[in-house]
Parts: C-alpha cells; structure tokens; sequence
C-alpha cells in the first residue's frame, strides 16, 4: 500500500526522496498504474511540480520532457505528425489528459504504437542525476528493475528525420496486434522497430539505408507467437508492413 | 494525511490514506455523480471529473495529486428547473440536449459525458463531430452507440452558440402505409472513407418509421417522450445501488479459486480472521449447504440445481472459496491473502467436446444436484434437446443439393459499465434488505430464500436504478455473498465487482459449435433444415436449457422453406449442453439467439451463392410468413409443454426493401467498380445482408404487474415490479398509462421496483417489459379510466337531464369531457373521490401474462473495408430495419436499435473470451476485451417498419434482443462479398481472414 506522498518542489528534493529505500520509494509520473492497488508498502514522489512538461528543439533534437502529457505532444507541431496520430489513436481523451511520457516509457508494453515509434526514432533517455543518456532501446529490456534515486528528466528524438508506422488490429482504435514503425534520416540511415507483441516492441534493423529491411522484420518475428496471434502471421506481416512503408516513403522522396 | 481540495468551487480539508484515490474519497464525501465502473486504470471513464477543466480518471489518481487543482463534478452543473420557490437556472443546455435527444439510456456513463462535453464545449464552440467523437473517447458507453450522445453535444453546441436547433418532431406525423413526409426512403450518401469513420449524424435525431397500418390518433403512445429518469440521472443523483452510505458498513471481498478443478482440502482462515479490522470470514463449513440455480427465471428453474454458496470444490478459475467482511476494501484485500488452502487439484474439461467422452472427469458429483429434464451429471450434461419437426430425413432426400458446413461463436461477455453490486442490510423490523442492481428483484427474493433459510416475507429486495445489465443482471450472482455476511455480522454490508471480478466470476453469453446441415432444391426451396448444437455452459448449468433452446427455437424458425414445404417445414434442432471448467455462462441480450443466426445466415449466404441465386430473395422466398405457425411452437416452449402459435404480423419483406433502399444495395451488391477503393489496391469493399426474428416474452410463463393510483392533483403513481436496466422501459409504461388515461407523461410518477411496494413481475428479460408488463399497465389503467369517467359522469350530470353514461366520457387533456363539451378536471375528480363525495380512492392493479410471443423481425445490412494485405475488417456502417410492432417511444426504441448493434458489432469483430491451459482467461479487463469507443464508431441507421400486432393493446412488439442477431452475420457475409474470404468463427479477427484469402489462392 502507499505509505506515504510526497510533491517536491525541486529535483534535489525529488531525487534526495526518490533515493531512499525505506520505504521503498517511487516516482509517480502519470502512467496510471501505480495509483492502482499496491500491495508492497511503498512511498511515492508526484513529479508534477519539477517543471518537467517542456517540449523543445534544440537543433535537429526534439527534448520532450517526462512529464510532458499527451494533450501537450498532440498539440505540439513540432512532435512528428505520426507520432502524435499514434498517440491519439493509443490513448482516449481523459488517458491523454493523465499519461506522461516518461509515464508510458516506464509502463506500456509491446503493444503500444507509441513505444514502437521511439524506438523506430532511437530515442534516448536522460537521467537525473548526471543527465546522462540511455537509448530506448537499451532501457527497455532492464526496465522493470527499480532504478533507486533516478529519475527521467526527458526523452531526446531526432527533429530531422521521417517516422511511419502501420500496424493491425481488430477495430480501428484496438490494441494492435501488429506494428511496424520506420524512421529514416537524411543520411540514409533506417530504423526498423516491431510491436504488437511480448513485453516491449523490438528493434528488427538499423542500417545505414533500408536494404533487407523488410526480410529483417520477417525474421524477427518468426517467435512472435502468443495468445493474440501466431508467429506465422506476425512474421508475414511484419514483412508487409515493412514493405508497405518503404514504398509509402519512397513515394514521398 | 489531511488532504485540501477545491470541490466545486468549495475549499475541503479531508482525511485520506496517502493511496487513496481521488474517486474513493470524491464518493466517501458524496459526490455520487462520479461512478466506479470495476476499472483500476481509467479504460471506462465513468469515474470522470474535470480537473483544471480537462477531464480525467478520477480511479486512475490519488486524491493527493488533485491537490491544488480544481476539480469539477456534475453536482455543480445544473438542476432541476422546478424547486419549489427557489429559483434556478435549470439545466445545463449540454444536459437539456442530452434529455431531449433520448442520449441517456442506463444513465450510469452519463455524468461523465456530460463534464467530457463541457470541457469540450468550454474550450471550442464550435466542435466537428469528429471533435465531439474524440471527447467522448475516453467514456466507454455501452447502451447507447454513442450516437445520440454525440448528436446532444452537437446539437448543445449550436444551442449555446445562438443558433437554432432543428425540432424534433421534424421528421412528421406518421402516416399509413408510407414514409411521413420528410422520409425519403432513398438512399442517404455514400458510406465514409476507410479509417476511423465519421458517422453520418444527421439534424433529424428520430428514426424513420414505414408505417404498415393505420397509425390512428396517438397523443402518447409513438411520441418522442423524454424518459422519465432523464433528469436524476443527468445531474448524477445518487440512483444507484452503491449511491448509498451507512453508519458501521462493511466491504466484503470474495477470495476466488485459482485452479480449474479442486477439492479444498484443507482451509485456514485464523489468520484472515485474527487481523485487525475484519468482521468475518466465511467458508463452506460455516453456513447452510443448500444446492440451488443462480438463473433468475420464474419457478420452477428451466434447469438443474447445481450450486451452492461455498462449496468444497471449486470448479473453474474465479470460482467462490471464502467471502471475507471488513471495515475497509484494504483491510478485507489484506484478510483474502491471509487464507490459506490446500487444493486437491482434479483434471479439468476446458474443451466442451471432450465432456462428454468416456471417463472424462464429473465436474458435478455432488450428491444435492438436482435435474432438470435430460440432465446428466454423469455425463456432465447440464441439458440436452431433441427437436423434429416435420420429416427431416424425407427432406434431405427430396433435396437437389444438400449442405453441411460447421461454425462456431465465442464466449462473450455483457460489460454493462456499472458492476454487479449489491448492500444488504437489517432493517428495524429484523427484515433483511437487499439492495441490488437487478434485473430480476422478485425472482432473487425467491431464490435466496432458502439459501438465507430466511422465509420470503423476511427478505425485502429494492432495485434501485440499474447501470446496464444486458441479462448479465438475470443472475442471482453475488446478492447472497453480501446477506450471509450480514447475517453472520449482523452489520450493513457492500460487495462490489471489479472489473476483473467481472471478467472471471461473473456470467457470459454461452459459446457454442453449431453443426449446420440445408437441403436445397435448385430453384432455392429448402425442403429441410438441421442444427446440432454443443454449447458450452461452464462450470454451472444456469439458463444451460433455456438459452440454447433458443438458438434453434428463434434462428430456426425463420426459414420454413417454401411451396408444400412452407405448409409443413422440415427442421431438426439438437443440442447438447455440457458442463466445463471455465466461468459459467448465462442469459446476455439475445439469450441464444445470436449464437443461431452468425451460422445460420453465414450458411444461407453461402448456399445462395453456390446456387447462384440472389441472396436477398433466396431468404425472402423461405421466410416464415404472416397467418402462418411459428414452426416450434408445436414442439417446444422453454422445458415445458408447447402450445401451437400462429404469427399474425411479418414485417420482413418491408424491412428488407426499406434497407435495400436506404443502403443503395441495388448499387453496390455485385458491382464490381463499387467493390474497388481508388488508389488503394488493397483495399475491398463489401456489403452484406441478414435476415432474423426473435420472440417477445415467453407464452403461458411469464407474468407481469401494475398497480395506479391518483393523487390529489390528478397525477398518478404508476408502481410496476418491471425493471428498467436502462432500456427506457419505465417511460414507455408511462407512455402506455398516459395514452390511456389521458394524462401528460409528466403526471405519471413511476416508481420500480420492490419486492415490498410493487407487484410482482418476471423481472427485465426476454424482450417482454414492453409487452407483458405494458400488458399490464393498460389494463390498470383502463380500470382507472373507467373509475374516472363514472365519477366524472355523474360530476357532469345535470339534474334534469339524464345521467351521462360512463362510457359517453372522454378523457384527454388531464379533462374529462362530456358529450355537450363540459369538462371536469382530474384535479376536480380526485378531489371529488378522496374528500368530498363518496370518498374512494381510485386505483387498479391488473396484472398479464401472454398466450404468444410474437416475433419481430429485421433485416441487418453492413458495409465493410477489408485489407486483403493484412486481413483487417472495417466496418463503415450499419443499418438496421427493423419490425418491432408499433413503436411506443422512437428514441428510447432506436437508442435500444444503435445501442444493441454496437454490442453486435463488438460480436462480430472483436469481442471474445479466451482461456488458457490452465483455465485461466486471458481477457480481465476493459482494454484486452475491446468495446467500441465513440471514435472509431461505423455509421449507424434505424429504420422501423411498423407492423400492429393484435396481441397486444397497442400493437407492439419485441425491441431490446433483436439487434444483437443480424450484425455478425451480415459482417461476415459482406467479409466475404468484399473479398471471398469464408471465415466460420466469429469475430472476424484480421488474421482469421489473412488465413481464409490465403486458402482461396491455394495457400
């Protein structure tokens, strides 16, 4: 159960609270989740005053803070228009108006076009202290494991490059049960990420131009097998999609 | 810790834990508007208020973050128009819209639509419907289709703006035999582009009615009327079960079975019962072993008495081990992990086709059990029915063709947004008071009883206003959870679903296989038709019998065959009913019928292909027709003894024209231009058709009861055992009292339902309240009119005339006229019969039951988009024709319409329940089992073909069940005409018909 709760007013506060681990502390940054029942006693940290909610662009980088709601990267211009018709379809209105993005970065699984489009973007994670920068995609396998005294400050994507994303599911606004998302940057270089399934979306390639990004994705889900959809449909799809995108892309160069 | 928050505009300084949420403590301080749909993370919204005028979870967020915001419910926005005295402002105009437009059936969602449009309305005055769609997303509604609640907000928007709002009464007077003017039966435009649909809302918010009879002069019945719980229910009144707060209530929690198939071996509640604030612990050692049904029918149950309170086996994941009652939800959350048990594990059934082989496991082996019929334990057989009517085998061989094909339908699951709940409690009198959210108040009277060893007279059951029950609520399900605890407490005590209670512990509509078998001679007469049925009904055998019934007695019947056939039809309906491992299942809208109709018009469809014939006429051509027998009435009626039936209104052929119509069938079906999505080759469109019936009540059974009293002012208490679960049922009782009495709807005070007050009725199910206990209501009424009018006869005698006879008064306008044009008030005959002459009160009861269940009947038509790349289906739109006899209130009916198809949609492309090896269901909550938000709808359109049916005093019939059958089947027909592929399970999932196309190319 939640023993205690805190709202600092500053980041050393925040950060001095969230070190503690008696009780065992966490921040609560708008994911929905943790004002659920929880069963170990914890303490928790309410981020909403840390200043945390900015949208910025420096240069070809966008510094879209952890508090940042999705209200605020829906309405922002700046955010990639696929990012934000991702978001929109993900969450409902009153979700939007709740979630963070560091909130969802913590929590959302495979399955959120989201989390598959900042991986597809390489986002990169800052934490405090010490700013330093994690990549999505090295967060998310460890992501579960409680990271004492840190915080995420912000969430660093690229300003320069283009995002795509195609995915399937049952209705129009379900969980898909397959996404493909593709970023490509000036230099070529093309991301690939896969969601839609397990505990967080797949990075299926990163190479400096799309060769064999599409049979790359196929194979990377050959195992995607579970209650929702079998291995053998979300490896041809992954490779439709995939291929889908790229031809989207090229026809917009 | 004390916790400052800014209510309303009002400062409160509140104690709270540090984890308590911002509902917990907005409803612990009497905000009841704000409603607790199961959910933990925020997927429903009912909980919805607005902080800083943005709308968010209330669930989903500690009271502590709302600190230093200010938060908003609907007690603040608007009240009633009439205080007495003082004077208001009246409603807000979104809560006008939402009232006049008929946006509000169960109410439950309604406070929080009305805040989500608010914060719309405050920040754009101007939204496109897509605006208001999307504002809406975040509140699940599962009454209404979302397409009312939009047109209110849209039609509040261009109020608020100045800007005037087109009537509802634009649509016209009905006239026989046609459209009123301003119809057009033709088409209505083209369906929206692929993607997220913007449904086509029109100005006009009532729905087109053919009229097929002489409509006469109505001043009530056929109206638009505004419910009468409209206003309560807008401004969040406390009407519901939970509204409610007692001095010394416990919260009880129920610890649910993790395995499939167990004995309890051992179970250890000292620690449960030794912690700090818990009240009592129960388990099945502690009180009566009393074996009983759960399905809340009329006596004697349709089926085998296999249940007990507690038991010493559990039979499926979520089944009942201990309850536990405590001074808190924490406190009783932490007594539940302090039981400790030993379970004896067994094998578990979890495929229904193995139940039945030889030394399969007996999941019922307990000696109590009770048969009902064919039921076999033994043979884990909760039931089992053998229907021949006609020669079936001399049919299939004078058939050209003859085909067979296999199907089957998901477990799904009623989702009504409001959860099971329930308070019980001793009254003064040592009564115990049950106060429940119930479709069946009288029925759970009598079936607790014994469980409670309380006599039926000890027991009082309220049913307050209900938040959608969908015939998840015809269950006795946890009312007795809550009565034992107050037994052994002695105290108040409130149980609660969650969501996932819901999900694992609550009742679904029964999965089935249906083995489908058609001879068809080749100018597309059917000369025999047979449906063998394994349904699977989990671990209890509630409705087992009468549910599966239905899907042979209601999807069978309709096509009879043709020529010498159509005089006596060949059909064969079979069905086993087995027992299995998972959660039980039970009555949910449509009551099996659904389960008929997604095979049998799939294998129609298909036949008339193969035939080449139009699909269209080849249905029209073997329907079923008007002055001729509903074919199982001679052979079957729910368990018990038949009576022959013949159908005197058949509104099929018009429905299925009035569709083609409005859909442009003609245009699209067989085009293969109109099939092709410019510039995306992908891409197919489709369009499907089916035809289906349904009953209306259940004949020679089911009873229904009214009881009418006048006031003082020449108002009249209405007090009816029906319950309305949010249908409107109780405004159309009005509605049918009023055209009676002459009275304004206004003056018709209803009040349903308790066991104390009321009188009897069967309760909300089968399609009857309309019908039965409408039945009813006019017969009491007219018994009041005819009170009326002697009293005013002899009030308007003059003395040197001859008295004016009784049947010579007219009663209109709250007035009873005499002949010569002079009229006393109700208000003078009821003041004339309580204080002044003869002193009487007038009042009736009268009560009904039917010797037919007429069918309504419906064509469903449905456009779909499918990826022939992906697989994945989107459906555009929906239209529905619709004879439902003739329409008492077109809002209230078409709202049942668009509402029932939404549900049906959800049957037809993504709904379903899912278990593992384990038994374990993979579907908890509101986000893996996916209901239709209001931004993703199809298009939706109701049209009624109105047909009179003789058997009832204003020809009505059936509504509420019959938009669950046609949706799925026409999805899956216009799957098939966008792309061939041939899917046989619903729902339509994308991979299911990747998997079909990939057949036809030979994959």
């Amino acid at each position: 159960m939640i023993l205690e709760y805190h709202r600092p007013a500053s980041l050393e506060e925040a950060l001095r609270l969230l070190a503690r681990n008696q009780p065992k502390t966490l921040p609560l940054g708008g994911g929905t989740y943790l004002s659920r029942k929880v069963m170990e006693d914890v303490a928790v940290v309410d981020l909403q005053a840390l200043g945390l909610d900015f949208i910025q662009i420096h240069g070809s980088q966008l510094e879209i803070g952890a508090m940042a709601r999705m209200t605020t990267i829906i309405q922002d211009n700046a955010i990639p228009a696929m990012l934000r018709s991702a978001v929109e379809a993900e969450y409902p209105l009153n979700l939007r108006e709740m979630t963070s993005l560091g909130g969802a970065i913590a929590s959302n699984d495979g399955r959120s076009a989201l989390l598959t489009a900042l991986l597809a973007l390489d986002a990169r994670l800052v934490w405090l202290p010490g700013e330093n920068e994690v990549a999505l995609g090295n967060y998310l396998p460890l992501r579960h494991a409680w990271n004492e005294g840190k915080l995420i400050r912000s969430v660093l994507i690229p300003a320069n490059s283009r995002l795509a994303i195609e995915s399937v599911a049952r209705t129009p606004l379900d969980r898909p049960v397959m996404i493909a998302a593709i970023c490509q940057w000036p230099s070529g270089r093309t991301r690939v990420s896969l969601g839609g399934f397990g505990q967080a979306p797949i990075l299926a390639a990163d190479g400096p131009d799309a060769t064999g990004a599409d049979l790359a994705a196929r194979n990377a889900y050959l195992l995607a097998e579970d209650e929702w959809a079998s291995a053998e449909y979300r490896s041809q799809m992954a490779y439709e999609l995939v291929r889908k995108l790229l031809h989207t892309m090229k026809a917009r160069t | 810790m004390i916790i400052h928050l800014n209510i309303n505009t009002k400062e409160f300084d509140l104690e709270a834990p540090p984890g308590a949420t911002l509902l917990d403590v907005l409803r612990r301080e009497g905000f009841f508007s704000v409603k607790f749909g199961g959910c933990e993370s925020g997927e429903c919204g009912a909980c919805t208020v607005l902080l800083d005028g943005r709308p968010v979870n209330s669930c989903g967020m500690l009271a502590a973050q709302a600190e230093g915001h200010r938060i908003e419910t609907v007690e603040a926005i608007g009240e009633h128009p009439d205080q007495g005295w003082k004077k208001t402002e009246g409603l807000h105009p979104i809560q006008q819209a939402l009232v006049e437009v008929g946006a509000i059936q169960c109410g439950y969602c309604t406070p929080a639509m009305v805040l989500a449009a608010k914060a719309l309305l405050d920040r754009n005055p101007n939204p496109t419907e897509a605006d208001v769609r999307d504002a809406l997303s975040g509140i699940l509604c599962r009454c209404t289709g979302y397409l009312k609640p939009v047109q209110a907000i849209l039609r509040a928007a261009a109020a608020m703006r100045g800007e005037s709002v087109v009537g509802l009464d634009a649509a016209g007077e009905p006239v026989a035999l046609g459209w009123p003017a301003g119809q057009p039966p033709e088409e209505n435009g083209l369906p929206p582009a692929p993607g997220i649909a913007e449904a086509a809302t029109r100005q006009q918010v009532l729905p087109k009615i053919w009229v097929a009879h002489d409509p006469g002069t109505r001043t009530s019945v056929g109206k638009p009327e505004r419910k009468v719980d409209a206003i309560k229910l807008v401004q969040g009144k406390p009407a519901f079960t939970n509204d409610i707060e007692m001095r010394g209530m416990l919260v009880a929690k129920v610890l649910h079975s993790p395995v499939a198939h167990a004995r309890i071996k051992r179970i250890d509640v000292s620690k449960a019962r030794a912690l700090e604030g818990v009240a009592a612990v129960l388990t099945w050692q502690d009180i009566p072993r009393v074996v009983y049904s759960t399905a809340g029918q009329s006596d004697p149950i349709p089926g085998p008495l296999d249940s007990f309170s507690l038991d010493r086996k559990v039979r499926f994941v979520g089944d009942r081990v201990a309850f536990v009652a405590a001074e808190s939800e924490e406190v009783a959350e932490k007594a539940l992990e302090l039981i400790e048990v030993e379970y004896e594990p067994l094998e578990p059934i979890l495929d229904a086709r193995k139940a039945m082989e030889d030394g399969a496991p007996i999941i019922h082996d307990e000696p109590e059990y009770v048969n009902f019929a064919n039921s076999d334990p033994s043979k884990n057989l909760a039931a089992e029915i053998r229907i021949d009517i006609g020669d079936v085998e001399k049919g299939f061989a004078e058939a050209d063709l003859v085909f067979e094909q296999e199907y089957s339908v998901p477990k799904v699951q009623q989702a009504h947004i409001e959860p099971h709940v329930v308070v019980t409690y001793w009254d003064e009198d040592d009564r115990l008071v049950i106060r429940t959210s119930t479709q069946v108040p009288f029925h759970a009277r009598r079936i607790l009883a014994p469980v409670l060893g309380l006599p039926i007279k000890r027991i009082r059951v309220i049913k307050p206003r209900i938040g959608g029950g969908f015939g998840g609520k015809q269950e006795v399900l946890i009312e007795d959870v809550a009565a034992h605890l107050t037994i052994a407490t002695g105290r108040p005590v409130r149980f609660e679903y969650s969501r996932e209670e819901e999900f694992i512990a609550a009742r679904s509509r029964h999965p089935m296989r249906v083995r489908l078998k058609t001879g068809v001679k080749r100018d597309g007469t059917i000369t025999a038709n047979a449906m063998y049925v394994l349904s699977d009904t989990g671990a209890y055998g509630c409705h087992a019998l009468t549910v599966t019934g239905n899907t042979g007695h209601k999807a069978m019947a309709l096509y009879v065959g043709d020529g010498e056939y159509r005089k006596s039809p060949n059909i064969r309906f079979y069905a086993d009913v087995v027992y299995t491992n998972t959660p039980p299942a039970g009555a949910y809208r449509g009551y099996g019928v659904p389960q008929g109709f997604w095979p049998l018009e799939r294998h129609i469809e298909h036949i008339a292909r193969a035939l080449g014939l139009d699909p269209v006429e080849f249905r029209l051509k073997n329907a079923v027709r008007a002055g001729e027998l509903h074919p199982f009435s001679t052979a079957w009626s729910e368990g018990r003894e038949p009576r022959p039936e013949v159908i005197h209104t058949v509104g099929l052929e018009q429905c299925v024209r009035q569709g083609q119509a409005a859909i442009g069938w003609e245009r699209k079906f067989g085009n293969p231009a109109w099939h092709k999505v410019e510039g995306r080759p992908e891409l197919r469109r489709g369009i499907g058709i089916a035809t289906v019936m349904q009953g209306t009540a259940i004949p020679y059974l089911d009873m229904g009861g009214a009881s009418l009293k006048m006031n003082d002012d020449g108002s009249f208490n209405l007090l009816i055992g029906a319950t309305d679960l949010g249908t409107g049922s109780d405004t159309v009782l009005a509605q049918m009292a009023a055209e009676v009495l002459g009275a304004p709807v206004e003056d018709i005070l209803v009040y349903s339902s308790d066991t104390d007050f009321t009188p009897f009725d069967k309760g909300a199910y089968a399609s009857s309240t309309t019908y039965i206990s409408g039945t009813a209501v006019v017969k009491a009424a007219q018994q009041v009119a005819e009170r009326i009018k002697a009293r005013a006869a002899a009030m308007l005698s003059l003395k040197n005339q001859a008295p004016w006879d009784p049947d010579e008064i007219r009663l209109a306008e709250s007035k009873a006229f005499a002949p010569d044009g002079r009229f006393v008030t109700f208000r003078d005959v009821a003041h004339n019969a309580l204080h002044h002459e003869n002193q009487e009160q007038i009042m009736a009861v009268a009560s009904y039951f039917s010797p037919v269940s007429p069918p309504p009947f419906a064509a469903q038509f449905a456009e779909v988009t499918v990826n022939t790349l992906t697989g994945q289906v989107t459906v555009e739109r929906l239209l529905m024709a619709v004879d439902s006899g003739v329409i008492v209130n077109p809002l209230t009916a078409s709202g049942q319409i668009e509402g029932g198809m939404t549900q049906a949609l959800g049957y037809a492309v993504c709904e379903e329940m899912v278990y593992d090896d384990h038994g374990r269901a993979r579907e908890r909550d509101l986000v893996d089992y996916h209901i239709f938000r209001a931004n993703e709808m199809p298009a939706l359109e109701t049209i009624f073909v109105e047909t009179y049916e003789p058997s009832h005093p204003f020809g009505v019939k059936a509504v509420a069940e019959i938009p669950m059958d046609g949706v799925a089947p026409a999805v899956g027909n216009a799957v098939l005409d966008a792309c061939g592929a041939e899917v046989f399970s619903n729902p339509i999932t994308p991979e299911k018909v990747w998997r079909a196309l990939r057949m036809n190319n030979g994959g």
